[in-house]
């Protein structure tokens, strides 16, 4: 089984990945917002050879990222069919008296657009440096403590919890479990998820105590040792003119 | 003149659903003691301990930690004094690396960051787990874990050190190094240890002086004494170490010594000490009472027809 390691690339070394951490995820974000707002397919466009052209400079295999870009698609996708149906507009075709519009198709494709440079962004994002240091980026960034720790322990106990469900799936086919979608088969499911959520929180439980037992007071402390360069200022002032530049461009033509 | 390190006075605790887990506890633990509690599955081990560093806070202030109240204690104070090693150390690794692991408790304990810095190697370095500062822990070995784990408590330097089931699941080397760094830190830096443990076979190599807890706690004594004690081990499901049992075969062939080793090493003691002493051998022989006794002492080690 693989495991989902997005930050299985983060030893790679390229700009990207040189990149101060907290100046990333800022400037990224920033892009990220910047891209979805844009309003012309040909900006889009620009936006999403932009995110590609991030992607490529980063070294990151282009496999392992769109592997997880997929799975956005499967989302975003159907919208090319949905929207030329529903959205008024001029017609392009008619099929069965139900008539697509160019409007739809538009907003569609400009959708898709938008969603892919964003998509792809984020994931160079994350997996340019370990999540580690993404969770220490976001501690020091002041984000909400509530959430870091979350993110932690997801980040943590995803493997542990991977572990105990393989081991229990290995138990089953050793006592000839084949997954059927019958009654039966479906039910053994249903009682392999509830042992997984009971084991969970049971864990949950001694965790906690663990973390009593070390001082733990309800601020997650950690301690970091970023330090921006000249290169990440350079490259934070680009990427923020190009996050700028695109609305611009925008409002202009 | 030693200690008290732990005193625990008339301590109760049932679970939330009502079940009673601890009843009428009493310990007293001198300072530099090698203290094993052993009992079966469910007896309370665990949550004694939970009781012993204040994760659980008993309501009637009767767990005094080097004559203080661990109620009372800030919870600075209460890690440096106690240190708790869980049995499972994907429990106790939480954070994202071993060095934020090993770093948790030192920070919150309110250390500037070069002592942080220092304790964190010299935890490392004590397990043996040094270079493994940026290592993720779901990428490390179960041996290696539960050496990342204990770091994470050594690197608080508490006074009192609490291992639940330390030696579980692991290979015999791993087994070893881990029983010998436990005894270093007892010998050389004067800690208490305190451990929960199954394997009778490596309870005399952790300590001098055995509890055995059954929700109550049922018998106390060096381990010799606890392992004479047939009745005892059986209500309580218990066994007696292999390298005992062996040697209370042959006492029934007439061998003779002071006491049963407990251990293949107080094995190699007693039998080069009765060699070398007058006899220059060992004699064993049957004599008219050897059957009967072997009769009576297989019978008392049989768990099935109690």
């Amino acid at each position: 089984m693989d495991y989902p390691e997005i930050d299985r690339y983060a030893s790679l070394d390229s700009p990207i990945h040189r990149f101060d951490p907290r100046a990333k995820i800022i400037t990224f974000v920033l892009l990220l917002i910047s891209f979805v707002f844009v309003q012309k397919i040909s900006v889009a466009f620009l936006a999403l050879l932009f995110s590609l052209l991030l992607l490529l400079v980063s070294k990151l295999p282009i496999r392992f990222i769109l592997k997880r870009v997929q799975i956005v698609l499967i989302f975003v996708l159907p919208l090319l069919i949905i929207m030329p149906l529903t959205v008024k507009g001029t017609e392009l075709f008619s099929v069965f008296g139900i008539s697509a519009t160019r409007e739809g198709l538009w907003y569609a494709s400009l959708i898709v657009i938008r969603s892919m440079a964003a998509v792809i962004l984020i994931l160079t994002m994350l997996g340019s440096m370990r999540f580690d240091t993404t969770i220490k980026a976001l501690y020091t960034l002041k984000a909400p403590k509530t959430l870091v720790q979350m993110l932690m322990f997801t980040y943590r106990y995803i493997f542990v919890i991977i572990d105990e469900f393989l081991s229990m799936w290995r138990a089953m086919s050793a006592k000839g479990f084949n997954p059927r979608t019958n009654m039966y088969g479906l039910s053994v499911m249903g009682n392999m998820v509830g042992m997984l959520i009971v084991k969970s929180y049971e864990r949950g439980e001694r965790v906690y105590q663990a973390m009593i037992s070390r001082g733990y007071t309800g601020n997650p402390k950690t301690r970091t040792a970023f330090a921006m360069r000249r290169t990440d200022y350079v490259l934070s002032a680009i990427f923020v003119g190009i996050a700028i530049l695109v609305h611009i461009n925008t409002v202009m033509m | 003149m030693t200690k008290e390190a732990v005193s625990i006075r008339d301590l109760n605790y049932s679970y939330p659903d009502g079940t009673v887990a601890l009843e009428d506890i009493n310990i007293t633990i001198e300072e530099g003691e090698r203290i094993a509690i052993i009992g079966q599955n469910g007896a309370g081990k665990t949550t004694l301990f939970l009781h012993l560093n204040g994760t659980i806070k008993s309501c009637d202030n009767n767990v005094v930690i080097f004559g203080k109240d661990i109620g009372q204690m800030k919870s600075k104070e209460r890690i440096e004094k106690v240190g708790v090693v869980f049995q499972d150390p994907d429990d106790q690794l939480f954070m994202p690396t071993i060095f934020d692991d090993v770093a948790f408790g030192p920070i919150n304990m309110g250390l500037d960051e070069d002592e942080v810095e220092r304790r964190v190697r010299s935890a490392l370095a004590t397990v043996g787990l040094t270079g493994f500062e940026d290592r993720v822990p779901h990428h490390l070995s179960y041996g290696q874990k539960k050496r990342a784990a204990l770091a994470a408590v050594l690197s608080m330097e508490p006074r009192i050190l609490v291992l639940d089931e330390p030696t579980a699941n692991l290979d015999p080397m791993n087994r070893a190094s881990l029983i010998e760094l436990i005894n270093d830190l007892n010998r050389d830096k004067g800690i208490t240890t305190i451990v929960a443990m199954h394997d009778v076979n490596a309870v005399s190599q952790l300590a001098d002086r055995i509890y055995v807890l059954n929700k109550r706690m049922v018998a106390e004594g060096p381990p010799t004494e606890i392992f004479m004690d047939f009745d005892l081990l059986r209500e309580n499901n218990l066994d007696a170490p292999d390298v005992f049992k062996l040697f209370s075969v042959l006492s029934c062939f007439g061998f003779n010594c002071e006491s049963l080793p407990l251990s293949i090493n107080e094995a190699v003691e007693v039998l080069t000490k009765t060699i070398e002493g007058d006899e220059k051998h060992v004699h064993l022989h049957i004599h008219e009472h050897t059957h009967e006794d072997l009769e009576v002492l297989m019978h008392r080690y049989d768990h099935h027809h109690g």
